[in-house]
């Protein structure tokens, strides 16, 4: 059987998250991959979510906000700018390939963008194949992991 | 130690411009070489007044008037006149069509007719010495006024004075002040109008090169009575010397207190600051003088509302000329019963009812004596000509005397016992302006002068209203075309009537003035006019296009034997003739440069 | 007041009136060329020369600046010596500047018909009268051109003959010059077309549109030359009643409301770019709305459709989707332009006798009645033309002025088409105004990539915003015609009313808050909140959150290193468990 990345989306809930309902309400066609969490602000997005869903199974991590500059919270998508590079690099050191995890900015109007950010973003992690854990990484504790991060 | 004599060398721009100041090194060396310097003190004055029998020295106590002096003639004078007591015949003044010289100045027709008003300090005090001007009666008279007098009662004093401005208007000075005090305004000015512009006319530079604290002082008193604390002297740059003439007074007065802050202590403040000029004519204009003080081009504006209540920046000023401020410390002086003794006329009741006082004129043109001089108003013409101004060189006879500058009209012969003052000259078509006066003899073509005048005052023409820009200009086409001989015989109406509209119609006095000249020569030489339309020919032989060269073929081949000078100097080649023979001149060839009858000594060439 | 005797007839006037007034009062002309009621009298040109007459001494002052002072003098405008300097006057003037018209008519009027005086230069207009150097000094207060040269030389120029960096290009010069001798030119091409209709001011002072509410002119601080240099004022001159303040700002105000409604428009397309449509270039290229402006009947052609020169068109070509269903430009359709259009053409048939030609890509007649219209049009013997106009050409004349042709593709025939046409309406795209970016920032409310702003969902919340209290209305949600524009406009007055009726606001229940036990203190929070709604106690030396002021972003959560900080409804714990459920 061919496989399936499983992909955790987390859509800020002003821009993406009405985005990616925009792209259902159009009827685009998208891969099925990306399981979305609403949250309220891509600033809200705190690294333990990322790191937990790589623990849990997820084989990539997609992260959406509003367009620099056009936050609802005015700059929540700037903090969240900043975190995410900060947490590629964590990835590193866990062994994880930083392309698992992406950002991306798209606006409430943005349905097709959003229909191509996700299609081209589950080529990718299909591409780049099922994550695999070291055991000593993750087997035995792995929320002390987040903890120490 | 007191001198024991004094050599004033007239240090005025015409002496000057004749080298009196290396005449003056000159005289200051050989007096120490002699030793005399402890004796004999050389003394620069303002102008003499005497221009043309300038460099002059005058030797004072005596009075021993030394005329076109040179360098080389200083020690010669020195040794005769200072060393042995001889003054110098050779050196002094003799009068033409005589032999005998006359040693004292005062002697001298030119000097005896005058009197010194304005003028009373020339030759007399060195310009750049304030003490100078002190010791000869200087700030007297503002100190009576500062000291003794109300304002009301200066005004008083000039208006009973019958003083009338120098300028050229003649407008009562008394109830100038009188207006500028009574109008509304915290901040008035007086301004000194020093751009005298009219061509040979150098009376206002005179006197300030002279005696500029007498033009102060008489601000400095028509400020107390107007109530104002800020003048200004408008000088033309053209004069140099008088501004820094005028630089120097200024600190010498600030220096004295006698300007400044509460001068004599009498809380009275007052001072004075000098505005250059570029030197347009139009800038003599009261409301073009204050444009251009205001830095605004040098324009008159139409002025229904007076300067004196609406003048320089809007504020009330009174403007007098050179000649009337420094008259003002006299009449202060001297009172108002001996000033209303010189002149014509009434003033007890009206201002305008006489002139009073002197004035000064400028004599020039075709007489002996040019120069600078002050006569008693009411003074003849003749008097004027013939007895100050020594009468007309080689015997000439008088044609016209043009009075008032370039703007002044042309007076006859007829009236050569014209009272000058300022009803008579008006009333004959002419005016005193600032007092230029132009003696013309039988040589002047009268059209050709009003030609001349009319080229001047056109030329300096702001070109703002359209009489004076446009009707000058064509005037000055007819005239033009008169003296080429392709005048016609209406011309001379239409010259009447763009006379008469451009006086009538003129912005400001330029144009109200400027046709003058041609209005007087139509009226008093109207046949000089028709001769050159209908006969096409000059009677002086001044306008070249009229003249014919004829040579006379017996003074030709008798006298000059047929030199052939002539034909050699024609530059068009439009004389013929073999050498030894008969000349004659090709009238189809001859441009009528009038070289042939120059260089004829046979007076063989003759013009027609 | 005093009285005096003009021409004969007894006149009362103030002290200081000018003779001129008091003449212009009576109804007695006086001729003047330098004189302009704006300005300080010059009194060169000397034309108004009167005699003023005080017992037997007459005076001749000029009528422009003569102030009546006293009562005993009479004042004769036109006697035999007023009428001979005027001639006089005249015939120099004619010899000055021949080619000066207003010179010409008034030496006429004086039986003045040649001058005796040589000619200068026979096309000279300058009559030197000043007032073009006294608008710009006095009254635009720029000071850019005056006199140079004096006398006979003297002329009007600019300092040194160069271009015045003082000169703000105002035209008042031009404006005032009696003689045309003054003109404003135009620059690489470029004219001014149709000035007169556009919707916004062509004076610097005037009613923004017509029918403005309220109906009062205000002065455009950007072009007003008293902005610019302090002076002008020329419109509180003429102004009866004193109205004009220039003292007058814009004043910002604060009201505090419960709800806004959004309905800021949209802004025209502006056809200028596309140059293979010559608009702005060829004087008889319209845009649409220029049209509908001329065809208004308080238009200055009064509703009539002319040409610039004032002819009727024979035909007129209506170009659809200029700017709009355009790769190059908005790839939208600006749905109101087909209707529009077929309105023109009926206009046009009704008015004129001219063939209308329709060139679209699509017919889009939608909505209710709008089919039928269209076929009536074709009934009308409209042209319509499927393919879109390529390009207009001119046919003669620099500025097409003698025609213009119309190049496409008409694709039902399979042809390529030149259509000569008089006129040119080209149907502009709606577009969303340039200031929307900044509104939808404020208000905190998305726009779309065209920036219409975009409402909260489609179909379930057309009207709403992602901000509560904000709702859209009309074309700045997206293009939209009038029906459908009232409405959305209805239906946002409605939802605001029902926010307003309720009298209350209810609050989000997701909100952050703080756990003081596990709060470090480190104040890291602090400065993350756009809202400023953390604050740190001192006293208990912990953080604290504003519940009222708190937006529920939930930036402080993901921050906080001691996990002391809950975002409510977004708790760490909701979101890990939905994570666990996901990939469970």
């Amino acid at each position: 059987m061919d496989f399936e990345p499983k992909i955790l989306g987390l859509l800020c809930n002003w821009c993406s998250y009405t985005g990616a309902d925009l792209a259902g309400t159009a009827r685009m066609k998208y891969p099925p991959n990306v399981y979305t969490v609403r949250v309220m602000c891509s600033g809200r997005v705190d690294p333990g979510f990322i790191l937990d869903a790589m623990r849990a199974g997820a084989d990539g991590v997609l992260v959406c906000g509003c367009h620099p500059g056009d936050c609802h919270y005015v700059e929540g998508n700037y903090k969240c700018l900043r975190r995410i590079p900060l947490t590629k690099k964590l990835l590193e050191g866990f062994g994880i390939d930083p392309r698992r995890l992406r950002l991306e900015w798209v606006s409430a109007s943005e349905g097709g963008r959003f229909k191509e950010v996700v299609t081209e973003f589950t080529e990718q992690i299909r591409a780049l194949g099922p994550l695999k854990l070291n055991d000593w990484a993750f087997a035995e504790q792995p929320l002390e992991v987040h903890e120490a991060a | 130690m007191p001198y024991r004599a004094n050599m004033m060398v007239c240090a005025g721009t015409g002496c000057v411009s004749n080298h009196s100041l290396e005449l003056k090194q000159a005289l200051e060396e050989e007096i120490q070489k002699r030793g005399l310097t402890d004796e004999v003190q050389v003394v620069p004055t303002g102008c003499n007044g005497f221009c043309g029998a300038g460099p002059i020295v005058v030797v004072q106590p005596d009075g021993i008037f030394y005329q076109l002096l040179k360098v080389k003639d200083i020690p010669y004078l020195v040794e005769e006149h200072l060393l042995k007591g001889r003054p110098v015949p050779r050196l002094m003044y003799v009068p033409p069509e005589e032999k005998t010289p006359i040693p004292k100045m005062n002697d001298i027709g030119f000097f005896k007719g005058q009197m010194l008003v304005a003028l009373r300090n020339r030759g007399m005090i060195d310009p750049e010495n304030i003490d100078d001007y002190i010791a000869r009666d200087g700030y007297r008279s503002l100190a009576k006024v500062l000291t003794t007098m109300t304002p009301d009662e200066v005004i008083g004093v000039i208006k009973a004075s019958g003083l009338r401005g120098r300028g050229g208007g003649g407008f009562p000075t008394g109830i100038k002040w009188e207006s500028c005090k009574k109008a509304e305004g915290d901040i008035k000015y007086v301004i000194c109008n020093a751009d005298e512009g009219d061509p040979g006319a150098f009376m206002d530079r005179s006197i300030i090169e002279g005696d500029p604290h007498s033009v102060l002082e008489g601000m400095a008193i028509g400020a107390y009575a107007i109530g104002v604390s800020q003048g200004y002297i408008y000088v033309r740059i053209e004069y140099p010397l008088a501004i820094q003439r005028f630089r120097i007074a200024l600190k010498q007065a600030r220096d004295y207190g006698l300007l400044g802050d509460n001068i004599f202590g009498t809380g009275f403040s007052f001072d004075v600051d000098i505005r250059r000029g570029a030197g347009a004519f139009v800038c003599g204009e009261s409301t073009a003088l204050m444009a251009s003080v205001e830095g605004r081009p040098g324009e008159p504006r139409a002025k229904y509302i007076h300067t004196v209540e609406h003048g320089l920046w809007n504020r009330p000023t009174c403007l007098n000329n050179v000649e009337t401020w420094a008259t003002v410390p006299v009449i202060i002086l001297r009172g108002v019963e001996w000033f209303t003794s010189i002149g014509t006329g009434d003033v007890s009741q009206n201002p305008w009812g006489g002139s009073k006082g002197t004035k000064v004129f400028s004599l020039a043109g075709k007489i002996n004596n040019t120069g600078l001089v002050e006569v008693p108003m009411g003074i003849t013409l003749r008097e004027m000509i013939y007895d100050v101004g020594g009468g007309i060189p080689k015997g000439r006879k008088f044609k016209a005397v043009q009075t008032g500058g370039p703007s002044g009209g042309f007076l006859p012969t007829e009236l050569l016992d014209l009272q000058v003052d300022y009803e008579q000259l008006t009333e004959a078509g002419s005016m005193m302006g600032s007092g230029g006066m132009v003696v013309m003899d039988e040589d002047n073509c009268m059209v050709d002068m009003a030609k001349y005048f009319l080229t001047f005052t056109q030329d300096e023409s702001c070109g703002k209203c359209t009489p004076c820009r446009e009707g000058t200009l064509q005037m000055l086409e007819i005239l033009k075309r008169i003296c080429e001989g392709k005048g016609v015989p209406e011309d001379i109406q239409l010259l009447e009537d763009l006379s008469h509209f451009v006086i009538d119609a003129s912005l400001c006095a330029l144009g109200g003035s400027a046709p003058n000249p041609v209005l007087t020569s139509l009226r008093y030489f109207r046949d000089e006019y028709i001769t050159h339309i209908r006969d096409k020919k000059c009677p002086a032989h001044i306008c070249r296009d009229l003249n014919v060269y004829t040579i006379d073929p017996e003074l030709c081949l008798v006298k000059g034997h047929g030199c052939g000078v002539c034909r050699r100097q024609c530059p068009d080649s439009a004389i013929v003739g073999e050498k030894n023979q008969v000349h004659n001149i090709d009238q189809e060839l001859c441009k009528k440069c009038g070289v042939c009858l120059d260089v004829c000594k046979f007076d063989a060439v003759k013009v027609a | 007041m005093i009285k005096v005797t003009i021409d004969g007839r007894d006149i009362e006037v103030k002290e200081e009136t000018t003779i001129l007034n008091a003449a212009r009062e009576l109804g007695i002309k006086i001729p003047t060329l330098c004189y302009s009621e704006f300005l300080e009298p010059y009194a060169v040109c000397r034309i108004c020369l009167c005699e003023v007459v005080r017992g037997k001494r007459s005076r001749l002052v000029t009528a422009c600046n003569y102030p009546l002072r006293d009562a005993s003098v009479s004042i004769l405008t036109n006697s035999a010596r007023v009428r001979n300097l005027r001639k006089l006057n005249l015939e120099l003037l004619l010899a000055q500047a021949p080619a000066a018209k207003i010179v010409q008519d008034l030496a006429a009027e004086y039986g003045v018909t040649k001058t005796r005086f040589p000619i200068k230069n026979p096309d000279e207009k300058c009559i030197l009268c000043g007032l073009c150097v006294q608008v710009c000094e006095n009254l635009v207060g720029a000071g850019a051109i005056g006199f140079s040269s004096r006398g006979s030389k003297r002329e009007v120029s600019t300092p040194w003959g160069v271009e015045p960096e003082t000169c703000i290009l105002c035209g008042a010069c031009a404006h005032f010059c009696p003689t045309g001798h003054i003109v404003m030119t135009e620059e690489a091409d470029e004219r001014i077309l149709h000035s007169e209709l556009t919707l916004g001011p062509n004076a610097a002072i005037s009613i923004p549109f017509r029918q403005a509410i309220p109906n009062v002119p205000r002065i455009d601080v950007e072009h007003c030359i008293h902005f610019k240099t302090g002076g002008c004022e020329l419109c509180s001159k003429v102004c009866p009643k004193d109205c004009i303040d220039y003292q007058m700002k814009d004043e910002i105000e604060d009201i505090d409301v419960g709800a806004i409604v959004v309905a800021t428009g949209f802004q025209d397309f502006d056809p200028t770019p596309l140059k293979q449509y010559g608009y702005g270039k060829y004087a008889n290229v319209l845009s649409s709305i220029e049209f509908e402006q001329m065809n208004n009947a308080a238009s200055p052609t009064g509703g009539a459709i002319v040409l610039e020169n004032g002819e009727e068109p024979r035909s007129v070509a209506i170009l659809h989707c200029i700017g709009s269903r355009d790769e190059n430009n908005h790839k939208y359709c600006s749905r109101v332009c087909c209707m529009y259009a077929l309105k023109f053409a009926h206009l046009i048939k009704e008015k004129t006798t001219a063939e209308v030609y329709q060139l679209y890509i699509d017919m889009r007649a939608f909505g209710k009645g709008y089919e039928e219209f269209y076929h009536r049009l074709l009934e009308e013997g409209v042209n319509v033309i499927r393919g879109k106009g390529a390009e207009i050409a001119p046919i003669g004349g620099k500025f097409g002025e003698e025609g213009l042709l119309v190049r496409c593709e008409d694709t039902l025939i399979s042809k390529f088409r030149e259509i000569p046409v008089d006129m040119v309406v080209l149907c502009t795209a709606l577009e969303a105004r340039d200031d929307s970016a900044d509104l939808a920032r404020k208000l905190n409310i998305s726009k779309g990539a065209d920036g219409w702003f975009i409402e909260a969902h489609p179909k379930l919340a057309p009207v709403s915003t992602t901000t509560d209290g904000v709702f859209l209305a009309g074309v700045c949600q997206g293009p939209k015609d009038i029906p459908d524009a009232v409405a959305q406009g209805t239906a946002a007055a409605g939802q605001a009313m029902k926010l307003m009726t309720v009298g209350e606001l209810f609050l989000d229940a997701a909100y952050a808050a703080i756990t003081d036990e596990i709060c470090s203190g480190c104040r890291i929070c602090n400065g993350l909140c756009p809202y400023n709604a953390i604050s740190f106690l001192e006293d208990k030396k912990v953080s604290e959150v504003n519940a009222a002021m708190c937006k529920a972003c939930g930036t402080c959560a993901a921050a906080c290193p001691s996990g002391a900080i809950t975002a409510r409804h977004f708790t760490d714990d909701q979101i890990y468990a939905q994570i666990e459920a996901i990939f469970a």
